[in-house]
């Protein structure tokens, strides 16, 4: 540990300096658009990433809990003119409580009911916003204001993406590094296991369940914020079919993996043209190649081709066995042999 | 009120169908595939396509569609289930076959166009029979004609017995030499026709539309959940009675709140049952 952090802390540095300059270098609004987009996504994913990767529990309708927060930051700022920090503090108590509520039942479940119920629920939310037009204007949507003074340009947004996205980070790193996220890595490889060591399966399930809600519910806020329009249809399912697309793809069990396939998946599809036409047809392809050839992800597949390109594999053990002693034994291994053959 | 009941039994026949081919994969492989619906969809979607496009007979459209159908399950079982069957992790086949559906759908969607698209009339039939009409009577016969060609084949043929002998324990058919792989790979076919025959069956009642098979995927293991997970005869029940309990919501409610009720049902019986109305408690966690 002690000999790989220093690199790593220097890479970490590197990256947050490009990140917090990021403004300054890219090259037009359009792009620091895009870099706002995958902050906001990665709010979410990082949330969703404890569910998903390391809880392994199959979350496709995150969407739903996104468009929470995002109709309540419209209508809360928007109509009653709730300052938007407290708004976003406020979205993400709503997320977390919503996902809270969804647990409950559906956490108890197994896999597969459980990837139906939060499609359902989804689906349920996408009629929701629908049918409650006075609401949240129903399919005709709802404009959203954006932040108040130093947040109001692109680059003031984009630096109030960043410093949630990495304030949020930085906590799914504490709970992944920590007792927390072994107890939710036992939980994902064997539930039964896990229970017979003491980790309280149903508790830990429904605490990170609640937090990607919280954090569902903080994105969906700058979401709404970043789109300055919403309507029923910004939140279509794919959209969480996406984000879960994203955490398979980087790798289960890895904050970076996950990170790296937000980036390259929010990023691809706007570079190469042809692909956004493709769109899910894309994504589905990616996730099918992913799950036949790497399982583990392709954040697994780089931390192996590192490996064996810094030729560093096991450490030797170092063990130099002591000669004489193990010659001593051996020859009193014999002994006792003869002498238990003279007895019989 | 007749047409609210009719209409009802005829959407929650095509709910139990979609069951119907949840329970035939699911009994050789223990897998659900997220891609059953979709090969409904697929059957309404070739049967327009060859009637409408290609100007073909019915009778052959629907042999079409059947065989689209029963190729895109041998296909879904090749791809998507084969080599993730071989490694022993569980959740592996929902994202396989999530991805399948997601491209087929997508592929679907740019091919045929996002819009529904209506499915020509099969009989010779005038529109004033009301709740006669053949878009409310096909797809009850065609289910009902299902279960009844199911039931068939699981008691009296061999091949029949080959399935339930896989389904109730893979091992002890395999050491008997049954061919597991071939047999599943049999089942996957078998679901897809029966799917793509539901499929074309209702479309008078969907329409050709490239979304349905994502609502349908979840409709169908709504039923198959509320009547329990591998019973033929609760995936019937739990369709029709899913059919019904939705046309009935919607008819004393309005139509904003489908899927809510359904989900709401859902997790009621959930709740209270949890292997469901005909399901066997067989809880096996080591």
């Amino acid at each position: 540990m002690t000999t790989s952090s220093l690199p790593r802390l220097g890479t970490l540095a590197v990256g947050g300096i490009l990140a917090v300059t990021l403004p300054f270098w890219v090259g037009d609004f359009y792009q620091l658009h895009l870099a706002a987009l995958i902050g906001v996504y990665w709010v979410l994913i990082s949330g969703l990433n404890l569910v998903v990767g390391y809880t392994g529990q199959l979350s496709i309708g995150h969407v739903g809990l996104l468009s929470i927060g995002s109709y309540a930051f419209a209508i809360l700022v928007g109509r009653y003119g709730v300052d938007p920090l407290l708004t976003l503090a406020l979205a993400g108590g709503l997320g977390g409580l919503c996902g809270f509520l969804l647990g409950l039942p559906s956490l108890r479940l197994p896999g597969f009911y459980f990837a139906m119920a939060t499609m359902a629920f989804a689906l349920i939310m996408a009629e929701l916003s629908l049918a409650q037009g006075d609401l949240t204007g129903g399919g005709a949507g709802l404009p959203v204001p954006g932040f108040a003074a130093p947040f109001d340009t692109p680059t003031g947004f984009y630096w109030l993406v960043l410093l949630v996205a990495a304030l949020i980070t930085w906590m799914t790193w504490n709970v992944a590094r920590l007792m927390w996220g072994r107890g939710l890595i036992a939980l994902r490889d064997s539930e039964v296991a896990a229970a017979a060591v003491g980790v309280p399966i149903f508790r830990l399930k429904l605490t990170v369940f609640t937090f990607s809600g919280v954090t569902a519910g903080i994105g969906g806020a700058l979401f709404a914020s970043l789109q300055s329009y919403i309507t029923p249809e910004t939140f279509v399912f794919e959209l969480g079919l996406f984000f879960f697309v994203c955490i398979i793809i980087g790798g289960r069990g890895s904050i970076l993996g996950p990170f790296v396939g937000t980036v390259v998946l929010t990023a691809l599809p706007e570079m190469v043209a042809p692909l956004a036409k493709l769109g899910n047809f894309f994504y589905g392809l990616l996730l099918l190649a992913v799950v036949l050839v790497v399982p583990e992800g392709i954040g697994h597949v780089i931390k192996s081709v590192m490996a064996r390109l810094q030729k560093k594999g096991p450490e030797p053990k170092g063990l130099q066995p002591d000669i004489g002693r193990l010659a001593a034994a051996v020859r009193r291994g014999m002994r006792q042999d003869i002498q238990r053959g003279h007895a019989s | 009120m007749l047409t609210v009941l009719v209409s009802g039994l005829a959407i929650g026949a095509l709910y139990a169908a979609t069951g119907l081919a949840y329970n035939i994969m699911f009994s050789t492989s223990k897998v659900l595939s997220v891609t059953t619906g979709h090969i409904c969809m697929l059957g309404g979607v070739f049967g327009a396509y060859f009637m409408l496009d290609l100007g073909l007979p019915a009778p052959v459209a629907l042999v079409g569609a059947v065989l689209v159908g029963a190729a895109f399950g041998l296909l879904t079982e090749v791809i998507a289930i084969r080599r993730v069957l071989a490694r022993s992790d569980e959740h592996l086949w929902l994202l396989s076959t999530l991805a399948l559906a997601t491209m087929v759908q997508q592929a679907v969607g740019l091919w045929w166009g996002t819009e529904p698209r209506p499915f020509p009339r099969l009989a010779d039939q005038d529109f004033t029979a009301g709740v006669l009409d053949q878009k409310y009577w096909l797809p009850i016969a065609a289910v009902v004609a299902m279960a009844l060609g199911l039931e068939f084949f699981y008691r009296r043929t061999m091949y029949g017995k080959v399935f339930q002998a896989v389904s109730e324990d893979a091992f002890a058919a395999r050491a008997r030499g049954i061919a597991t792989d071939r047999t599943r790979a049999l089942s996957f076919a078998i679901a897809g026709a029966l799917g793509g025959l539901a499929g074309f069956a209702a479309g008078q009642l969907t329409f050709a539309f490239f979304a349905l098979g994502l609502t349908l995927t979840l409709y169908g293991f709504i039923a198959l959940a509320v009547g329990g997970l591998g019973s033929n005869v609760g995936a019937l029940v739990g369709g029709v009675a899913l059919g019904l309990f939705q046309t009935l919501a919607t008819y004393l409610f309005g139509g904003e709140y489908q899927q809510t009720i359904a989900v709401g049902l859902l997790m009621v019986v959930l709740l209270v049952k949890p292997e469901g109305l005909f399901g066997s408690k067989k809880v096996r966690p080591v």
